[in-house]
């Protein structure tokens, strides 16, 4: 028997084989910020199959890009788009009209109920938002019942949204799966406290003694599997290191759109370009350039 | 030809419904809502309570130097106003941005009898609005067949149960945009919220580019209110789609002045992304 502490520490490509054909898989981050990119490539590299896809309350162009690529059947999410840069995701509403993707209609508190409901080992949780809308209509896992202490106003039980790997982006991690946001931390502890499993895509690994420093910090503590991918969030941002790359998301934008619009060819490169093209995460960093990364730089939020 | 845009006249509406007391949320990020917002804390509302998207990011500007309007409403140059930051889904348990309830004790107990009052006010769009106020944000289509899939839902009908003054927003006005019936409800119009009993009071306004729509308090149905600068009731109701029912007076808005302008130009919307 060893008395020595095991570390968790993955490289990206083994990490991403963990995630296998027909999981349910929740992808952290939110918007345009902190989404684990690194690890969201090299599932596509694997080419990866009907993965039931649990997205941030508003997800990015990360799911975008992961429906785009073939990689999902079932998509849960209030929303996919990148606001002013794309308020509706191409590839998303390309396989969404065409029923190659199966959406569980939701809003952002419904599918955190569900997340809550699956956290706490609870059969639904409760809520009000969502009665009368169309949500329940389009979404047959929701059962609107009638409250049972007062008797008369309508109410929506959501059921547990279970994932088996929760992929979350931190600022740092140590060995042992301690992560620590350094900036908004979105529904990410959520999300993983909703999953089987916790894979941490970490910009730094760090000696324990600075998780230890603060463990005030610790957003995720016990991942499963941690894996360092410095600029692991391009061509997002990530907080506390940098902001989100404008000119590529646009060139995302413009890609996909022409997928929608019939041009496969032009996607197909784009995927060829960014994810296929690199044999690893490095490799992908080497096309976006160094110019381009370093000019991306933020002053750290969180200072101790 | 007028020398401010439609954007920037938009801006200055919001910013001029905007009180000192309020306590506005403000969900995916629109650069008009965002202005208007930041306009308001800047000029006449300092103690504005200004929450923001996903990371739930309480704002507050009046001393600090906006160099561009945001792309996002979660970004770094976002966080760098903040004072307070949330984990995303305390939006909803915790009410949105904390206080306020002074405002509520002048003259009115609403504070009181809604144990979920989530806001003041609150921007929503919509790809369908329709008489009732109800929005759309899911698609077009029916259910087995979704010719256009939209954005979706987001938390907009999470909100729409503890909002006093929803603004439904459109940034066009035709036929398809404006209809008898939405496809798919994703925010609850003024019956539905009443007929459910939720504590906020669904649509105030119905914003388009044309004119300013509230709503009758009994028929619960929308109603023209305000036209904007050169709009005639004829050409609001050749490009919509319901039936227009027009309030007794109906205005025209007050265009920008001078100094709402300056301020807006020199003080938030350095850029001028507005003024495209």
């Amino acid at each position: 028997m060893s008395n020595k502490r095991k570390e968790v520490v993955a490289p990206i490509a083994e990490a991403a084989s963990r995630i296998k054909d027909g999981m349910t898989v929740a992808v952290g981050g939110f918007g345009a910020d902190n989404h684990p990119m690194a690890v969201v490539r090299e599932i596509i590299r694997n080419g990866t199959k009907n993965l039931t896809v649990i997205a941030s309350a508003t997800a990015g162009l990360e799911i975008d890009l992961l429906i785009g690529a073939g990689c999902v059947k079932k998509l849960i999410a209030p929303y996919v788009g990148q606001e002013m840069y794309c308020p509706i995701g191409h590839n998303y509403r390309k396989y969404a009209e065409s029923g190659q993707i199966e959406i569980w209609e939701c809003s952002e508190y419904i599918l955190y109920a569900g997340l809550f409901a699956a956290a706490s080992g609870q059969e639904f949780f409760a809520w009000r938002g969502g009665v009368g809308t169309s949500i329940v209509e389009l979404n047959p896992d929701l059962v609107e019942f009638t409250d049972p202490i007062g008797k008369k106003k309508k109410i929506v039980a959501v059921p547990p949204l279970r994932a088996d790997w929760a992929i979350i982006h931190v600022g740092w991690s140590d060995p042992y799966g301690n992560g620590q946001h350094l900036g908004a931390r979105f529904g990410d502890r959520w999300l993983a406290r909703a999953a089987n499993r916790i894979m941490i895509q970490t910009e730094r690994i760090v000696p324990n003694s600075v998780i230890r420093k603060n463990p005030f910090m610790t957003t995720i503590a016990y991942a499963d599997c941690v894996v360092e991918a410095p600029y692991g969030g391009h061509p997002y941002a990530a907080h506390g290191f940098y902001k989100e790359d404008v000119d590529f998301i646009q060139d995302y934008v413009k890609c996909s759109e022409a997928n929608r619009k019939g041009d496969v060819a032009t996607w197909t490169d784009y995927l060829k370009r960014h994810v296929h093209g690199p044999k690893d995460h490095y490799a992908y960093l080497e096309t976006v350039g160094i110019r381009k990364l370093l000019g991306l730089y933020t002053h750290p939020i969180v200072t101790w | 030809m007028s020398d401010y845009s439609w954007k920037e006249l938009m801006a200055v509406v919001f910013s001029r419904e905007i009180k000192d007391t309020d306590k506005i949320t403000s969900g995916a990020h629109t650069e008009i809502f965002f202005a208007a917002t930041m306009l308001a804390q800047k000029t006449h509302a300092p103690n504005l309570k200004l929450q923001l998207g996903g990371s739930v990011t309480l704002c507050n500007v009046v001393d600090q130097e906006i160099s561009e309007l945001p792309k996002t409403s979660t970004g770094y140059e976002l966080i760098r106003f903040a004072e307070s930051v949330h984990d995303h889904p305390d939006t909803f348990l915790f009410y949105g941005a904390p206080g306020g309830a002074d405002y509520y004790k002048e003259g009115s107990d609403l504070r009181e009898v809604n144990h979920f009052w989530f806001a003041d006010k609150f921007f929503v769009g919509g790809i369908q609005a329709d008489k009732f106020g109800n929005t759309n944000m899911i698609g077009l289509g029916t259910r087995d067949k979704m010719t256009f899939r939209g954005p979706g839902t987001i938390g907009i009908n999470d909100i729409a149960i503890g909002v006093r003054d929803v603004y439904v927003f459109l940034t066009a006005h035709d036929k398809r945009r404006l209809v008898e019936k939405v496809d798919f409800i994703s925010f609850p119009g003024k019956k539905v919220c009443r007929d459910n009993e939720y504590y906020g009071g669904g649509p105030k306004w119905i914003v388009t580019p044309k004119c300013i729509f509230d709503f009758d308090p009994n028929s619960l149905e929308a109603r023209l209110a305000q036209l904007f600068p050169g709009v005639t009731v004829d050409d609001v109701r050749a490009n919509t789609g319901f039936e227009v029912k027009v309030a007794k007076k109906v205005e025209t808005v007050e265009p920008p002045t001078r100094a709402e302008l300056e301020a807006l130009r020199t003080m938030v919307d350095k850029t001028g992304v507005l003024r495209h």
